[in-house]
């Protein structure tokens, strides 16, 4: 198929699991701003700034007379100047979606319209400005309905793995990039007996907020614990938003999709990933050793979208410079 | 009693909208003094109130059942007219606040009822030195409806019998704590309790600015470290079931909601089977072995061949592998005997006899009318009593003295003659009242109560709050869901007076920006050049 075609279609669902990531990051962080004390066995330390790390949204600082909160929010919701909020996304979406009506099916695009355009007016209703946080259900809803429809009536073809790809890749880069900031490096002027708890109510907030909570419960033989949690969302391919499923489904995503997968340094590259995470997963992973390893397995995975990018479409991933650098 | 001035209300003057309220006269206020000025740990929340306004708080409120239909929190609820219906759980939308100092005394106290509660559970079924000794009546103990023959001689693994209890806690006119029962069988409710904090935070986030209040969402993981802790002793992880009835029982919900966030098998009696005096459950993949169960099924149904034979529900030979040890059941046969009302009177001896200490939280004064000097006395002054039967739960044949018309007091009078021994008499207590939205988004007080939850595994747990229960019927002082009560999320702020969350230094990763779509003119070229 046409390079940028798969280009678009590949954008498309990245848009779309940035926007569904970034709602359930929010939705997640209100949910942990309602509780919480100090003398609470586990208090948890993620706050407005860590979500305006993880999306690499720029500078904290912030306009006079508002919170912190309100800001990060409007900016990660709203804001249509920042590239990276859910309403620049889904409507990135849409518009790489009305390039591609011809190739993504009927009931799936006039899906994704009217999210864009129902987001939108939920968004100028004030649903946000109340504090409530019903929109970023609507939108994990509907991206679940634009994946479910895609799923199920899309032809099994290039165009469906370029999509899925897309989708698979954005998810396994957004779960780093949370549990990154969950679960920073232990610092050594840290007293033990208060950064453990920490981390354990971090990580049973991420857990929450990526829908993981009842399929850990029942998959793990362990308490939602820090260490535990990260091994969950990393390596347990039958959690389908754990890095390692999403690196497999993308794998073979790409193999489908490429005439000759051996000789693309792009899939080669990810299978090296994949027996990587497997590796990991066999082994002990102490408390000190999560950072290292979510750091060395992020950047293994931005290598393979370069790959991808330079493979498939024949460009450069535009990765801004100020912070690559 | 007249409305405060309003220059006495926090923001009557900036808000038009300011909802008015006035405290009930010679009542307690959980939320306001009596001079109509909120207490100063409730003054913020009421502030967010009055800035939400009657008109939004009402359409809250549509919200809220639309949300609890949708995700089936409902109850049955017996109407008017006889018919039994499924309504969304009534969640008043404005919060109970308990301040830090106020829940150490609530939770040292509870937890003090549990341990005397569960020693003394342990003595009736095994050297009976309260009875021995005097304390406690034996023909009383063993004449309870909730005392449990086959528990005789009975230890349950690591000597937990009462592992899930409830208090119900009243406040009078005075604002004093007082417990007016125990529920140490099979307490409900806990569902409601973190069920009302998420609608909470998704309905009326506004409240919680400015406080931090105590999270409840790890009770599942308290209730499962202690029915792991209860379970015998095997090699690798044991495995835990919550036993239900089936869909038809009231706390259906509950019983799913809390093997969902358990993420354990939730089972009922035909999924259960004993072979060889060892508990296990029919799976996909053959029988697997069963080490604890949280039964939330009356324990007289769990063995039709030792208990009620005409169970249907329960599992033959489940005593005999609870004999045996090699099951645990959580909470143990034969709890029932402590949190009979009759055996009630006698909490406050049973803490002084176990534990050496006095009470931190008194019992409602109470009669026994089995007791012929105690009968007079309550026959005398029945209109100024409350008249309960002691084997009953769930506000079921309950006598109000002051309310009950002269027909109601003749048969009430014929009920006690009959058999003495199934009533006890309290005094009335003028329950304590809280603000609550009732029609036309109004503010009005109503009467509330209080049942913390505690669980004990290795040591006692009280998840902070409990479910604060509200009439919402005017004047009426019964909280009761299944006789038209509602309930309040409670919080319990934290150590610091509940103002402003801790402040962590935060040390984050250096994290390269989100890469964008690039599609370039360049990148056409590159691509023919590559390929």
């Amino acid at each position: 198929m046409l390079a940028r075609i798969a280009h678009d279609l590949y954008w498309l669902g990245r848009h779309i699991a940035r926007a569904e990531h970034t709602a359930r990051m929010l939705d997640g962080l209100f949910q942990v701003e309602l509780e919480g004390g100090a003398d609470d066995p586990r208090s948890v330390s993620l706050s407005w700034e860590s979500v305006v790390v993880v999306m690499g949204a720029g500078s904290l600082a912030q306009p006079t007379g508002r919170s912190l909160r309100d800001d990060v929010v409007e900016r990660l919701t709203s804001d249509r100047s920042n590239a990276v909020s859910i309403v620049s996304s889904v409507g990135a979406a849409r518009e790489g979606a009305r390039r591609l009506r011809d190739t993504i099916p009927a009931e799936a695009w006039e899906a994704l319209n009217t999210f864009n355009l129902e987001l939108q007016q939920r968004l100028r209703d004030g649903d946000v400005g109340t504090g409530s946080q019903s929109i970023y259900s609507y939108v994990k809803e509907s991206s679940a309905l634009y994946w479910g429809l895609a799923a199920a009536t899309m032809q099994r073809d290039d165009a469906h793995s370029f999509l899925f790809a897309g989708g698979r890749i954005e998810a396994a880069a957004m779960v780093l990039r949370m549990l990154r900031v969950a679960l920073p490096p232990v610092r050594p002027t840290d007293d033990e007996g208060s950064e453990i708890p920490r981390r354990d109510g971090n990580a049973l907030a991420l857990l929450r907020a990526v829908g993981g909570f009842q399929a850990f419960m029942r998959s793990a033989a362990a308490p939602p614990r820090a260490e535990p949690v990260a091994r969950f969302l990393l390596f347990e391919r039958a959690f389908p938003d754990s890095v390692a499923a999403s690196t497999d489904f993308l794998h073979r995503m790409l193999s489908r999709a490429d005439s000759e997968p051996g000789g693309s340094t792009a899939a080669l590259r990810l299978a090296r990933l994949i027996a990587d995470l497997e590796l990991r997963r066999r082994s002990e992973l102490g408390p000190d050793e999560l950072p290292t390893a979510f750091r060395e397995i992020q950047h293994e995975l931005e290598q393979v979208e370069r790959e991808i990018h330079s493979r498939y479409f024949g460009g450069d991933l535009d990765i801004p410079q100020r912070a690559t650098a | 009693m007249s409305s405060p001035a309003p220059d006495q209300h926090p923001t009557a003057g900036g808000d038009p909208e300011a909802l008015p309220y006035a405290p009930l006269e010679g009542r307690f206020d959980e939320a306001f003094a009596q001079s109509g000025r909120p207490h100063s740990h409730t003054e913020g929340m009421i502030e967010s109130l009055n800035g939400l306004g009657s008109q939004r708080l009402q359409a809250l409120g549509e919200r809220r059942d639309t949300i609890f239909m949708q995700r089936g929190i409902t109850f049955d609820s017996t109407e008017p007219d006889g018919q039994t219906r499924d309504r969304p759980f009534p969640l008043d939308l404005v919060p109970r606040v308990i301040s830090a100092a106020e829940w150490e005394y609530i939770s040292s106290g509870v937890q003090q009822r549990v341990q005397a509660l569960n020693r003394f559970v342990a003595d009736v079924y095994g050297d009976r030195e309260i009875i021995r000794d005097g304390i406690v009546p034996w023909r009383l103990v063993a004449t309870r409806p909730g005392f449990a023959r086959v528990a005789d001689g009975l230890e349950p693994p690591n000597g937990v019998w009462c592992h899930v209890s409830g208090c119900d806690l009243v406040r009078d006119n005075n604002g004093i704590w007082r417990v007016l029962e125990d529920n140490v069988r099979v307490p409900s409710g806990i569902s409601y309790v973190l069920e009302n904090r998420i609608a909470m935070g998704r309905i009326v986030p506004e409240l919680f600015a400015g406080y931090a209040v105590r999270p409840v969402a790890n009770y599942p993981e308290l209730l499962l470290d202690a029915l792991l802790a209860a379970a015998p002793t095997r090699v690798g992880r044991p495995t835990v079931v919550v036993w239900t009835p089936g869909p038809a029982n009231s706390a259906y919900f509950e019983h799913a909601f809390l093997a969902r966030q358990m993420g354990v098998e939730l089972v009922e009696g035909s999924d259960l089977v004993v072979r060889d005096a060892a508990c296990y459950m029919k799976t996909t993949n053959g029988l697997r072995r069963v080490d604890a169960i949280y039964r939330r099924i009356d324990e007289d149904f769990i063995d039709p061949l030792e208990l009620r034979a005409d169970s249907v529900l329960g599992v033959p030979g489940l005593m005999r592998a609870y004999r045996e040890g090699n099951v645990s059941i959580a909470n143990a046969v034969g709890t029932g005997v402590a949190d009979d009302k009759a055996i009630y009177h006698f909490v406050p001896d049973m803490i002084r006899y176990y534990l050496n200490e006095e009470p931190v939280i008194a019992n409602v004064p109470t009669w026994l009318l089995e007791d012929p000097e105690q009968r007079d006395y309550v026959e005398e002054r029945i209109d100024k009593m409350v008249v309960k039967p002691t084997g009953e739960a769930g506000g079921k044949g309950v006598f109000i003295g002051p309310s009950a018309s002269d027909e109601e007091v003749a048969r009430q009078r014929d009920l006690i003659a009959e058999d003495p021994g199934n009533w006890i008499a309290q005094e009335v207590i003028w329950l304590s009242c809280a603000p609550t939205l009732v029609g036309g988004g109004e503010m009005a007080p109503r009467c509330v109560d209080l049942r913390p939850f505690a669980v004990y595994g290795d040591e006692i747990e009280i998840v902070p709050g409990g479910l604060t229960r509200v009439a919402m019927r005017e004047g009426s002082m019964i909280v009761n869901s299944s006789q038209g009560g509602g309930s309040k999320d409670t919080w319990v702020l934290g150590g610091d007076g509940g103002r402003g969350r801790p402040h962590h230094d935060f040390d984050p990763p250096t994290m390269p920006d989100l890469p964008q779509v690039g599609w370039t003119e360049q990148g056409q070229q590159q691509q023919q050049g590559s390929r």
